[in-house]
């Protein structure tokens, strides 16, 4: 069991309201899965994805990750998890605009530490080179097109080597040419063995996972196997 | 990340934003430039005083002069005194453990004439130790020695202004020149004494005074030109420095004990130094004050330019976390920065500092010394701003919770 994910709850406190994001939410994600969360706006899906993800933490309930119970960490220890566990694949690809695409692929490595900075530029470089991307090492994300970006950013997510993927819309801001590609790129992951955690509310891109779980106000609404 | 590294990107950060860096670094390159011209100008006038001190002597000697009182207050003690004499500098210099050397003087404005020529100069009766005390040195011939003391001998050393005014062309070696008179040998010609004041307007030798002075020996001046052994006043010198406090209690307890009464008044050049240079400190805070407003400017504008460009970043602050950046990491990435683009503008602020300094000096409205240590201590007061500045950006991009950086639009 990689994700183990038990009556977890997170609430927000905005002073006169509180918002109740997720309600309980029981979730078990088997080692090299294939999932998509779904689910219309506000039913909690980003939400649980923040917290699987190590972004956030919950209000209440339990998360074991790879057997570690993930609620007790310290921020420091959160980040060490993010930084070699998970790669995150972001809707608007979020790659940093100042520097090159080398430099963008190699941070988790610089966050890492203990990697020396020749080393960091050869396996970016390669990342890249794995990618199709061989040709754009030196510029800058906006010289680049969406699906350019993308792929950059997914060469960035796996330059850790996580054994957990999350990819939160990752077709979101594409032409479905280009999200096709992408989403190639996710099932090659997947075949390859990486877990794969999609969310989205795009059927189409939901179809690629093997397993698809409904969300609807903060719960688990139910599941689908195709 | 490592040091270098992060230094590199916070260089290439700068670079990428060249007006932005520029105004960031206005408040910090005027700040520097104020401390090194402050410091530059401390320094400059105290080592000035000091050299004038040198130049009158050391800061070894002390001066004993009589007290000033008005006669119709007087004691019957203070009347019954004889003031200092000939006979205290012997006394001191017999029984003080301390002193290094004596010098009593007595001066007389005398007529003084060689062939046809006359005329009326001061002259001062002295030992053969005042070469020492007033840091005199001999040009030609040699000075009063201590048989002349000895023998009342009719000698006479000369200052350098008159030499020509009396000889004119011929060699003074083997003349007599007349005084009140007397025939005294002509024994040697003193040097000539210089320093010049700068920043005072001034052109003016203020030692000019002690060329005008002949020299006989003490002993000569009482036997034949006064009543009494009474001095003018005494300067005496510790064997060190250190020894500057002890001569002065030996020195009281001497004279208290010969004049039974404490009618003297003795001070000590080091004192002296040390008045001028806390006077030249209080004129100078008004420069610290321009500097420490300068600096504290040029660190909240560092702070404002942080704040506002932290508030541009947070999106990416969001990812950095993401992938990975513990909130250690973006502190370190961002106080990095800010201590990059003060010790670039420190180093800028240096080079001006230097350039006003020099351009002051030749100028010669200040005097100014120019030091490694003032490099160093102004860098350093630059990188402190830096840390001091850049803690709260730093600390707020840190804090920054990864959901909502993420979020911001």
């Amino acid at each position: 069991m990689l994700i183990a994910v038990d009556q977890l709850t997170r609430t927000y406190d905005l002073g006169a309201a509180k918002v109740h994001a997720l309600r309980g939410v029981d979730l078990k994600v088997e080692e090299g899965e294939y999932l998509a969360i779904m689910g219309p706006s506000g039913s909690g899906k980003s939400t649980l994805m923040h917290i699987l993800g190590c972004l956030d933490t919950p209000s209440s309930g339990r998360y074991v990750l790879g057997g570690e119970e993930v609620s007790g960490l310290s921020g420091r220890e959160l980040a060490r998890v993010r930084n070699q566990r998970i790669g995150f694949v972001f809707q608007n690809f979020n790659l940093l605009p100042r520097i090159d695409l080398v430099a963008n692929v190699a941070l988790p490595l610089v966050y890492h530490g203990s990697v020396t900075k020749t080393e960091r530029i050869r396996r970016a470089s390669e990342a890249l080179e794995q990618l199709g991307l061989g040709h754009r090492l030196k510029h800058r994300p906006n010289e680049l097109s969406g699906g350019e970006r993308q792929r950059a950013a997914i060469a960035r997510a796996l330059i850790n080597q996580p054994n957990i993927v999350l990819a939160d819309e990752p077709t979101g801001n594409l032409d479905s040419k280009t999200g096709h590609e992408i989403m190639d790129i996710l099932d090659a992951l997947s075949a390859e063995g990486k877990t794969v955690c999609l969310v989205t509310h795009d059927a189409n891109v939901a179809e690629h996972a093997r397993r698809t779980v409904y969300m609807q106000d903060g719960a688990v609404a139910r599941e689908d196997y195709s | 990340m490592n040091l270098v590294e992060s230094v590199g990107a916070g260089l290439r950060d700068m670079s990428s934003n060249k007006a932005r860096a520029a105004i960031t670094m206005v408040g910090i390159v005027l700040g520097v430039a104020s401390v090194v011209a402050v410091l530059s100008l401390m320094q400059g006038g105290r080592a000035q005083t000091e050299a004038f001190f040198e130049e009158l002597g050391g800061l070894r000697e002390l001066r004993i002069t009589n007290t000033r009182t008005n006669r119709v207050f007087m004691t019957a003690a203070e009347r019954a005194s004889e003031r200092l004499t000939y006979r205290d500098a012997h006394a001191i210099r017999f029984e003080c453990p301390s002193v290094s050397y004596v010098d009593p003087e007595i001066s007389r404005y005398l007529t003084v004439s060689y062939k046809d020529k006359s005329f009326q100069m001061r002259v001062l009766g002295t030992t053969a130790d005042y070469v020492f005390a007033d840091d005199m040195p001999v040009a030609e011939g040699r000075f009063i020695t201590d048989r002349d003391l000895d023998t009342y001998a009719n000698v006479i050393m000369m200052g350098p202004t008159y030499r020509d005014d009396i000889f004119g062309d011929e060699d003074w070696r083997g003349k007599q020149v007349q005084v009140e008179g007397i025939p005294f040998a002509v024994v040697g010609i003193m040097e000539k004494k210089e320093f010049y004041f700068r920043g005072g307007g001034g052109e003016r030798n203020v030692l000019e005074w002690f060329n005008r002075g002949h020299y006989i020996p003490i002993t000569t001046m009482i036997k034949r030109f006064t009543v009494s052994d009474q001095l003018g006043g005494l300067e005496i010198a510790a064997k060190s420095v250190d020894l500057v406090p002890t001569l002065m209690e030996e020195t009281r307890t001497v004279l208290s004990r010969r004049h039974g009464v404490e009618d003297f008044d003795i001070e000590s050049k080091s004192e002296q130094v040390q008045q001028q240079a806390e006077q030249q400190a209080f004129f100078n805070i008004i420069f610290w004050v321009v500097a420490f407003i300068s600096l504290f400017v040029g660190g909240v504008v560092i702070a404002n330019i942080m704040l506002s460009s932290i508030t541009e970043r947070i999106r990416e602050i969001g990812v950095q976390k993401a992938i990975g950046a513990s909130s250690r990491d973006i502190f370190i990435e961002f106080l990095v920065e800010a201590l990059v683009i003060t010790s670039v503008g420190g180093a800028i602020g240096l080079a001006l500092g230097y350039g006003v300094v020099r351009a002051m000096e030749s100028a010669l409205i200040m005097p100014m010394a120019f030091s490694p240590s003032i490099l160093l201590l102004a860098f350093l007061t630059s990188v402190a701003v830096g840390i001091v500045f850049g803690i709260f950006p730093a600390l707020r991009a840190a804090r920054l919770d990864p959901v909502e950086a993420l979020r911001y639009e």
